[in-house]
C-alpha cells in the first residue's frame, strides 16, 4: 500500500493524541479516586451511586435523629427518677404517719415535708428541656403544663400528644409522654374500685382497699360499679350488714329496696371477708350476682356507720398529695371514730401512692425499652452506613493498583509511540540527495 | 535527420521538464488539505514515414491528471459526514453529562440537604433556627434547579447560535461549490484537459461541507456536480446554489430551526428529516433527542416535588397556628399558539395529577371539529371532540374564544418547571410542621379504648369544619354518637375497634373496648407548637414512590435521568470513537491513493533530472554530428 507522506505525521499525531487523552482520563481518575468520572463512564452505576447516596444520607439523618431523641428522653428518664424519689420518700412519710403513736405535732411537721414534696413534683412537672419546651405539655411546647388553682387543684393545660421522631425507615419514635399520662392518668384505689368510710362515721371501723377475685366479674356486664355497706348494730351488740348497688338503689342482699334499719341479713366479723357475691343463705336475693370482688372490715362499725365501694377512677398525683397533706393537718382528735377516719385515709393515701410509683414505673420501663430501640436501632443505621459505604466504593471507587499500572502501560505506549515516530519521520530521501 | 534528432531531444527536455514542473507542484502541494497528486500522461509521437519504416518523433504530453478513485472519495465524504455528527453530538451531550453526573455539585446532594432539614424540624419543630434552615436548604434546592436549569437553557441557546452559524456555513460553502462549477464549466472547453486544482478546490469544499450537514453529490456531464441534503433538497445545481436559513419555530419562538427560501424574504421549514448528519444534523438530534427530553424529564422532578411537597404542607399548622401556605412556587405549564394561528381560541393546561406527568410536550391540533392531542415525546396521539380533557395529568381547557381549523398550540407542562421554580415561603415560623388538629381522651373514660393521634385527610384545601371541636361519645361498646359542627350529628354509628373515623376532614382511629359513657374529643391544636406530626409527613415524601405513576421516588426521577443521559453518552461516546476510526481509515485508503509521498517525488525529481540530462546529451551528441558536416566543407 502506498502511503502518503501527509498521512504519515496525521496518524502519528492522532496516535499521540490517543494516547494523551486515555493518559489524562487515568490521571483524572487517579486523582479523583473514582471510577466514574462523568456518569457516561458506567451510566447504570453512576445512577445506582445516586441512590445509594440517598439511602446513606437518610440513615445518617436516622442516626442524628436517634441522638437527639436519646437526649430528649432522657430528659424524661431523669424526670421520672426523681419523680420516683420523691414519691418513695412520700411513701416511707406515709408509712411513718400510720404509727399510732404520733403526736398531731408529728403530723404537722410530716405534713410539711409532704407540702415540699408537693412543691417538688410541681417542679418537676414543669420541668423544660434544653431548647424551653416544656417536657410534659404534649404537643404545646410553649405551655406551662400544670397551674395550680387551689392546693391539689392542680389543672392541666398541656395535652395528649406525642412528639414522634424518627430514628428508621417507617419507624417513629415518642420522646415524650404528656404529663396527662405521667402526673394524671393514676388510678385510685386498689386500681380496680376504692374504698372509703363515710366522713360521718362514728364507729372504729377501717375498710382495707378490697380485692378483686375475678376481675372478668368486676368488668362484666350489670356490675353497677358503685355501692354501699350499711351497718346496723342492736341493743345487744349484734353488728349486721347490708350491701346496696347505689345505681338501682336496691339492696344486693334482698333484691329488694333497702330496709330502713337493720338487723339486716349478713352478720359481721371484724376482720371477716364481706362477698360482693350472692351467699345464700343468709341472702334472700332470687337472682344472683357475683361482682368477683370482696373487702374486708376491722374494728367495730357503730350503728349506721357506711362504707363505699366505686369503681377506680383516675386521681392526679397532686390531689392524692394534698388529701395526705390535710389529713395530717387535720390530725386525730379525741372523737372515737377519729382515729379510725385517719387510718382510712392513711390507707387510701398508701394505696394512691403505690399506684403512682407503679404508674412511674411502668412509664420508667415503656422510656428505658424507648431508649434500648433507639441504641438498637442506631446500631442498626451504623451497620447500613457501613454497608452503604461499601456499596458506593465498590460501585464508585478505583482500583489504584489497576489503574497505576495501566497508567505506566499507557506511558510505556506514548512513549514507544513519539520515538517511533520520530524515527520513521527522520527518514527522508531528500536527506541523500 | 539531424533536425529530426535536434526535435526529438527537445520534445525529451520538453517532457523532462513538464515532469519536474508536476513533481515540483506535487512538493509544493504536499500539505495542502485536498489535495491529489498529479502526473503527467506522456506518450510518443508517431513515427514519420520513410521508405525504411516509421521513425519516431520523440516524446509528446498528453494531459496532467490527478490520482482520484471516486469510491473513495464518496467514503471519505460519508464518513467525514459521521464522524462530524458523534464529534458534535457528542461535544453536546457531554455538557449535560458532566452537568448531571457531579455528586457533589448535582441536583442529589441539594435535595438531601433539603430534607435533612426537614427532619431536623420534624425532629425539633418549635426550634427557629431548624427551621431556618430548612427555608435555607430549600433556598439552595431551588437555586441548584435554576443553575441546573439556566445551563441548559445556555446549551439551547448555544444550539440556536450554532445552528445559526452552521446554516451560514452551509451557504457559503454552496455559493463557493456553484461559484467553481461556473469556473470549472469555462476551463473545461476542452473536455480532455480537466482543470485538476479546481477539481481539488470544489472537493475540498464538499469534505468541508460535510462536516457541517451530510450530503450527497452527483457528477454531471459538463463536468459540474449537483449537491443534495437529506432526502433529495438541492443545495448546489450548476451553478446555482439554494439559501438556507436559520428561523425561529412557528411552534415555539424560542426555538431556532433551518428553512430554505424560497422567494424574497420568505423561507420554508425543513423537515428535520432533511438535516442529517454533519455538525448540522447533530445539533437538531440531540435537542430533540436528548435535551428536550432531559429538561422535561428535570420539569417532572421539579412539577412533582413542588406539587406534593406544597399539598403536604397545606394539611399543616405552621408556628403561628394557621394552615400551611405554599412551600415552592412553580409555573403553570406553558400553552404556545402557533404563530399562523386563525382562530380565537384561548387553551390553558393545568397540572390535575401531578404522580401521572410523563417528561414530553404536547401538540395539540384542531381539525374537522375534532382536537388531536399528540404527545411529541412516543408520538401517541388521542383524539377528542370536545374539552376539557385530561391526558398524562394535565387537563386541557378551552377558556375563550374558539379554535379554527387547523390551529396548532404547543404545551410544555415541565419545560419551564426547573428555572421557573421559587420558595414561597420565606418566613421560617410558616413551616407547617405541626398537624391543625389533635384528639383527647378524658382520664374519666373507664373502657380502656385508646384514639390516634389522628391524620389530616389530603388533598388541601383542608375542610372548613377541620378544626370544630367534635365530641365522640360511646353509647355502647360497640356505638358511639358523634357531635360537633360540620358532622351532621350521627347517632348510633358502629364501632370497629382500629377502624378508620372520618369527619370535617380529619381521619382517627379508635381501638380497644370502650365503655358506654366513654368521651374522645378533636380539636384545634392551638399552642401545638412541639407538635412535628406534619414535618414527619413531610420528611415522609422523600422516600415515598409519589412519581411516575407512583413508581418512584424524587431521587429516582434523577437517578433515571442521569442513566438515561449517562448511557446516551456513553453509545455516542463509543459511535463518535468508531466513526472517528473508520473516517482515518477511509482517508488512510484514499489518501493511498492520492497522497504526496515525499520520498516518491524525489525519486521522481531524480527520474526527470536524468532524463533530461539524458535529452541534452543528445542535443550535444546532434551538434557534434552537425560539426563534423561543417568540418567536411574546409
Amino acid at each position: 500500500m502506498r502511503i502518503s507522506t501527509g498521512m504519515l505525521y496525521y496518524l502519528g499525531s492522532t496516535s499521540l493524541q490517543q494516547g494523551q487523552q486515555e493518559l489524562v482520563r487515568l490521571q483524572q481518575q487517579i486523582a479523583s479516586g473514582r471510577r466514574i468520572v462523568k456518569p457516561s463512564d458506567d451510566p447504570v452505576a453512576a445512577s445506582a451511586v445516586l441512590d445509594v447516596n440517598q439511602s446513606k444520607a437518610l440513615v445518617e439523618q436516622y442516626r442524628t435523629n436517634a441522638d437527639g431523641a436519646k437526649g430528649q428522653l432522657g430528659l424524661e428518664e431523669n424526670a421520672l427518677a426523681d419523680m420516683t424519689t420523691v414519691l418513695q420518700n412520700v411513701k416511707t412519710l406515709a408509712v411513718y404517719a400510720g404509727n399510732a403513736s404520733l403526736s398531731n405535732t408529728d403530723r404537722d411537721s410530716l405534713a410539711t415535708e409532704v407540702e415540699t414534696a408537693y412543691q417538688q413534683l410541681l417542679e418537676i412537672a414543669n420541668r423544660r428541656d434544653s431548647k424551653g419546651q416544656y417536657l410534659f405539655s404534649g404537643y404545646q411546647g410553649a405551655t406551662v403544663p400544670f397551674s395550680q388553682v387551689t392546693p391539689g387543684n392542680v389543672t392541666y393545660n398541656g395535652d395528649a400528644g406525642h412528639r414522634d421522631v424518627q430514628i428508621g425507615a417507617g419507624r417513629a419514635i415518642s420522646v415524650n409522654d404528656s404529663g396527662e399520662a405521667v402526673f394524671r392518668a393514676i388510678r385510685n384505689g386498689n386500681g380496680t374500685f376504692v374504698t372509703a368510710a363515710a366522713g360521718a362515721n362514728t364507729g372504729t371501723g377501717v375498710i382495707g382497699p378490697g380485692s378483686v377475685t375475678d376481675p372478668s366479674k368486676w368488668n362484666g356486664p350489670g356490675n353497677p360499679g358503685s355501692f354501699t355497706i350499711r351497718f346496723d348494730v342492736t341493743a345487744t351488740g349484734a353488728i349486721t350488714y347490708d350491701i346496696v348497688d347505689n345505681v338501682s338503689n336496691l339492696s344486693l342482699l334482698t333484691g329488694a329496696a333497702p330496709a330502713a334499719g337493720g338487723p339486716y341479713l349478713r352478720t359481721y366479723s371484724p376482720g371477716g371477708t364481706i362477698s360482693l357475691s350472692r351467699q345464700v343463705p343468709p341472702d334472700t336475693n332470687p337472682i344472683a350476682f357475683d361482682y368477683g370482688a370482696t373487702v374486708t372490715i376491722d374494728n367495730r362499725p357503730a350503728d349506721g356507720d357506711t362504707f363505699t365501694i366505686n369503681s377506680s377512677t383516675n386521681q392526679d398525683i397532686f390531689t392524692t398529695l394534698q388529701a395526705f397533706i390535710s389529713n395530717l393537718r387535720s390530725g386525730v382528735s379525741a372523737v372515737t371514730s377519729s382515729g379510725a377516719a385517719y387510718q382510712n385515709s392513711i390507707n387510701g393515701t398508701m394505696l394512691n401512692l403505690d399506684n403512682a410509683l407503679d404508674s412511674v414505673l411502668n412509664l420508667r420501663t415503656s422510656v428505658g425499652s424507648r431508649l434500648a430501640e433507639i441504641d438498637a436501632a442506631k446500631d442498626t443505621g451504623e451497620s447500613l452506613s457501613v454497608q452503604y459505604s461499601q456499596m458506593l466504593s465498590g460501585l464508585q471507587d478505583l482500583d489504584y493498583a489497576k489503574a497505576i499500572s495501566d497508567l505506566s502501560l499507557q506511558q510505556t505506549y506514548l512513549q514507544a509511540a513519539q520515538q517511533s515516530f520520530l524515527r520513521i519521520t527522520g527518514l527522508s530521501l531528500f536527506d541523500l540527495l | 535527420m539531424g533536425n529530426g534528432i535536434f526535435g526529438i531531444a527537445i520534445s525529451g527536455l520538453g517532457a523532462a521538464q513538464a515532469g519536474l514542473v508536476t513533481t515540483g507542484h506535487n512538493i509544493a502541494n504536499a500539505s495542502t488539505p485536498g489535495f491529489h497528486r498529479q502526473s503527467i500522461e506522456q506518450s510518443a509521437a508517431p513515427g514519420l514515414f520513410t521508405g525504411s519504416g516509421f521513425f519516431g518523433q520523440g516524446v509528446q504530453i498528453d494531459t496532467v491528471v490527478r490520482a482520484y478513485d471516486r469510491f473513495l472519495e464518496q467514503q471519505v465524504a460519508r464518513s467525514a459526514a459521521q464522524s462530524s455528527y458523534y464529534a458534535a453530538y457528542q461535544a453536546q451531550i457531554e455538557r449535560i453529562d458532566n452537568l448531571l453526573g457531579d455528586s457533589t455539585t448535582g441536583l442529589s446532594p441539594a435535595l438531601q440537604a433539603f430534607f435533612g432539614a426537614v427532619q431536623s424540624v420534624a425532629a425539633d419543630p418549635p426550634s427557629i433556627p431548624s427551621r431556618q434552615s430548612m427555608i435555607s436548604a430549600g433556598a439552595s434546592l431551588v437555586a441548584r434547579f435554576n443553575q441546573i436549569a439556566s445551563q441548559f437553557n445556555d446549551i439551547r441557546s448555544g444550539i440556536n447560535s450554532q445552528i445559526t452559524s452552521a446554516v451560514g456555513q452551509i451557504n457559503a460553502y454552496a455559493q463557493q461549490i456553484a461559484a467553481l462549477n461556473s469556473r470549472i464549466l469555462v476551463a473545461q472547453n476542452n473536455p480532455s484537459q480537466p482543470p485538476n486544482d479546481l477539481y481539488d478546490q470544489r472537493d475540498a469544499l464538499v469534505a468541508q461541507l460535510n462536516g457541517v450537514i451530510g450530503t450527497s453529490t452527483v457528477q454531471q456531464s459538463d463536468g459540474t456536480i449537483s449537491v443534495f441534503i437529506g432526502n433529495g433538497q438541492s443545495l448546489v445545481v450548476g451553478a446555482q446554489a439554494t439559501t438556507l436559513s436559520a428561523m425561529a419555530s412557528p411552534d415555539d419562538p424560542l426555538r431556532t430551526e433551518v428553512g430554505y427560501s424560497t422567494g424574497a424574504g420568505t423561507a420554508t421549514l425543513l423537515n428535520s428529516a432533511s438535516l442529517t448528519g454533519g455538525r448540522l444534523g447533530a445539533l437538531i438530534a440531540f435537542r430533540s433527542a436528548d435535551l428536550d427530553g432531559a429538561q422535561n424529564a428535570l420539569g417532572v422532578l421539579v412539577q412533582g416535588l413542588a406539587h406534593t411537597f406544597n399539598d403536604q404542607q397545606k394539611l399543616g399548622q405552621d408556628l403561628n397556628g394557621a394552615i400551611g401556605t405554599d412551600f415552592f412556587s412553580v409555573p403553570a405549564p406553558a400553552v404556545i399558539d402557533r404563530s399562523t394561528n386563525t382562530g380565537t381560541a384561548v387553551i390553558t393546561a393545568t397540572i390535575s395529577a401531578v404522580t401521572a406527568l410523563v417528561a414530553s410536550d404536547y401538540r395539540l391540533s384542531f381539525s374537522g371539529g375534532n382536537y388531536t392531542l399528540l404527545r411529541l415525546s412516543d408520538d401517541t396521539s388521542s383524539t377528542f371532540a370536545a374539552l376539557p380533557q385530561t391526558v398524562d395529568g394535565i387537563t386541557f381547557t378551552l377558556t375563550g374564544g374558539a379554535p379554527a381549523n387547523g390551529d396548532n398550540f404547543l404545551v410544555q407542562p415541565t419545560r419551564d418547571a426547573a428555572r421557573a421554580i421559587g420558595l414561597n415561603l420565606t418566613d421560617p415560623r410558616g413551616v407547617a410542621a405541626a398537624a391543625p388538629m389533635r384528639t383527647a381522651a378524658p382520664g374519666s373514660n373507664t373502657g380502656n379504648a385508646t384514639i390516634s393521634a389522628g391524620s389530616v385527610n389530603g388533598p388541601p384545601p383542608v375542610n372548613v369544619n377541620l378544626q370544630q371541636p367534635v365530641t365522640i361519645t360511646f353509647t355502647s361498646a360497640n356505638t358511639f354518637d358523634v357531635t360537633g359542627a360540620g358532622t351532621g350529628n350521627p347517632v348510633g354509628v358502629a364501632y370497629t375497634s382500629g377502624g378508620n373515623i372520618s369527619y370535617n376532614g380529619w381521619s382517627v382511629q379508635i381501638s380497644g373496648t370502650p365503655s358506654a359513657g366513654d368521651v374522645f374529643t378533636i380539636g384545634p391544636n392551638s399552642g401545638g407548637i412541639a407538635d412535628g406530626r406534619n414535618a414527619l409527613l413531610l420528611a415522609g415524601l422523600q422516600t415515598q414512590n409519589l412519581l411516575a405513576g407512583g413508581t418512584t421516588t424524587y431521587q429516582g426521577i434523577y437517578s433515571q435521568l442521569v442513566g438515561r443521559v449517562g448511557s446516551q453518552a456513553q453509545q455516542i461516546g463509543v459511535a463518535a470513537e468508531s466513526h472517528a476510526a473508520l473516517a482515518v481509515e477511509a482517508l488512510q485508503a484514499q489518501q493511498s491513493v492520492v497522497g504526496v509521498n515525499l520520498d516518491e517525488e524525489a525519486a521522481n525529481l531524480l527520474r526527470y533530472q536524468q532524463a533530461y540530462q539524458a535529452a541534452g546529451k543528445v542535443i550535444q551528441i546532434a551538434s557534434t554530428l552537425f560539426d563534423t558536416i561543417l568540418e567536411l566543407g574546409k
